[in-house]
């Protein structure tokens, strides 16, 4: 059973909370899908117009973050390039940050100069993004940027007297570690988002507001880009395919792992 | 032109693949080692020049010492740093990254000097391309290549290595169920995915996965949103990352998220209807068909 974190999809009756967090910064929609790339043969990559878009992980980040910020305090969303802005809206969030003009990069570095340049404006004492798989130098980066200590793979989390309670499983153990506040948690969902807002949500979305920041006010320093050199599709289809009826496929198969020692 | 290299390392996997990756750019490998005494012999096993061990306490995890690390490496200003991409590798190399003001690559699977300019590649898109970069700034990489064995005979000094944590703690560990035996350590797994049409049609790959004296495990999906698997079975990023032998993945079409869970396994085996699907690429073997005949067929094949 996927673990709720104290507040269920309704957003109901959440924890008094820590009262030294005045206010918590959701990360959202902060990167484009891998799987909207395509590949040329020239191995270089398409990305044929696609989007920011809320990763697999944003629907866990703004459930650990509402409940790190408990019924005190605020949460704020915060969401980076040409995404809809109103996700996080839709689900609950009161208010939320977009810079538009942030360009996407190669080097996860330069996402998360963006990223910390907004949460310094905003003024935060926690934040909470999504652990993405596709690129997993952000979140830490970030921290390190910020100053302030992280922790990554997070299934769920409180806060208490200054302190984040944070559950995640590294390998065989499943772990709980307490970090001092301010801190940033990298969150990975444990399964798909279960309940998705209804129209109602959505069009109340669209009267909360979203604070546009242009980039050029957050002060990033440059950074020079990493220079693109010539990509290659790795070899493919590396799989020896065994062919025929299933009990000629499965014989094969079956005689190439003995022979293999595998069998 | 020469680069030093550090390897932030707080276990073993990776460690030899990594050190030989550092070694390509002729300079000095030091690994700092974070964690048991056995992080820091496997790193002194690796093939790197020298060994700096930060003996961990159990309640004081190594994201504890990000801040000190990062300092430590501001300090010695390496041209690059590597780690693995683990939760502990990731925390630690992003605050090195972050004080170094490098440049953050992650899924690197070799780096090699050209001039004063370092050529990286990396796997993206889920493996479905191989990107080269030219970085001119100090480069933070996550490690993406495989694990491969140390250079036989490799012995490096281990020195101790002082670093102040910050006050981050372990307040309590549980052993994950079903995480220490069964579908862990089974050398033989049976995985099936979203291709089972029924929950009653498990019989026939449970049928199987005895046959072949294995494990049942199971993609997300399975396991999450129709409950027919126990969780403890599923095998994926978030679920377990196991290392069997052999790896029969029957009817799961090999997403990023799943293969994560199996980047170790020697030989994986696809069978699936759709001759394009992912997990070919990431197969040795693979039968392209409908599950529901080529599993009794592997059966009959096993004479079980």
């Amino acid at each position: 059973m996927r673990r709720t974190i104290g507040l269920g999809s309704a957003h109901c009756c959440p924890a008094a909370g820590d009262p030294r967090i005045v206010k918590v910064v959701v990360v959202y929609k902060w990167a484009r899908d891998p799987e909207d790339a395509a590949v040329r043969a020239d191995g270089t990559i398409d990305w044929r117009g696609a989007k920011m878009t809320a990763g697999e992980d944003d629907p866990a980040v703004l459930e650990v973050g509402r409940a790190i910020a408990g019924a005190a305090s605020a949460v704020v969303g915060l969401t980076i390039g040409d995404g809809d802005a109103t996700w996080a809206l839709a689900r609950g969030v009161e208010q939320a940050v977009s810079v538009p003009d942030a360009a996407t990069s190669a080097d996860e570095a330069s996402t998360a100069a963006i990223l910390a340049a907004a949460i310094r404006s905003i003024g935060a004492d926690a934040v909470v993004i999504g652990d993405a798989e596709a690129y997993p130098g952000v979140a830490p980066t970030l921290a390190g940027l910020l100053g302030w200590p992280v922790l990554l793979g997070v299934t769920g989390a409180t806060a208490e007297a200054g302190r984040v309670h944070a559950s995640r499983r590294v390998g065989a153990i499943d772990q709980s570690v307490s970090l001092p506040l301010p801190a940033v948690l990298g969150v990975a969902a444990a399964g798909a988002e279960k309940q998705q807002p209804g129209m109602k949500e959505v069009l109340a979305a669209r009267k909360r507001p979203v604070t546009a920041q242009a980039i050029a006010a957050l002060g990033v320093a440059p950074r020079a880009p990493l220079e693109a050199r010539a990509n290659r599709v790795p070899e493919t289809g590396n799989a020896r395919i065994f062919e025929g009826d299933p009990e000629a496929a499965a014989a094969g198969l079956v005689a190439a792992l003995r022979a293999d020692g595998v069998l | 032109m020469t680069h030093d290299v550090w390897v932030v390392a707080t276990d073993p996997r990776r460690l030899a693949s990594m050190a030989a990756a550092a070694r390509g750019l002729g300079g000095r490998v030091t690994v700092v080692a974070i964690g048991e005494r056995s992080v820091a012999e496997a790193a002194a096993a690796s093939g790197a020049d020298a060994v700096a061990w930060v003996e961990t306490q159990a309640r004081t995890p190594a994201e504890a010492y990000a801040p000190a690390l990062a300092r430590a490496v501001v300090e010695a200003a390496p041209r690059v740093v590597l780690a693995a991409t683990t939760a502990e590798g990731r925390a630690l190399l992003g605050w090195a990254a972050a004080a170094l003001g490098a440049s953050v690559v992650s899924g690197l699977t070799s780096v090699t000097a050209d001039g004063d300019a370092l050529l990286v590649e990396r796997v993206g898109l889920g493996g479905r391309v191989i990107e080269s970069f030219a970085v001119g700034a100090p480069l933070a990489g996550l490690f993406g290549g495989e694990d491969t064995p140390p250079p036989a005979g490799a012995s490096a000094p281990i020195e101790p290595l002082a670093l102040e944590p910050i006050d981050v703690r372990v307040e309590a560990t549980v052993p994950v169920p079903g995480a220490t035996g069964g579908v862990s350590t089974a050398d033989r797994v049976v995985a099936i995915g979203r291709g089972l049409k029924a929950k009653g049609d498990l019989a026939i790959i449970e049928s199987l996965a005895a046959a072949l004296g294995g494990e049942i495990a199971c993609s997300m999906p399975i396991a999450d949103d129709f409950g027919w698997v126990a969780k403890e079975r599923y095998v994926g990023r978030s679920g377990q990352q196991i290392a069997p032998r052999l790896y029969l993945a029957i009817g799961i079409s090999g997403m990023p998220q799943h293969l994560e869970g199996v980047r170790d396994a020697k030989v994986v085996v696809g069978i699936n209807t759709d001759p394009g699907a992912r997990i070919f690429e990431r197969a040795a073997y693979g039968i392209v068909g409908d599950l529901y005949e080529v599993v009794p067929a592997l059966q009959h094949a096993l004479g079980k």
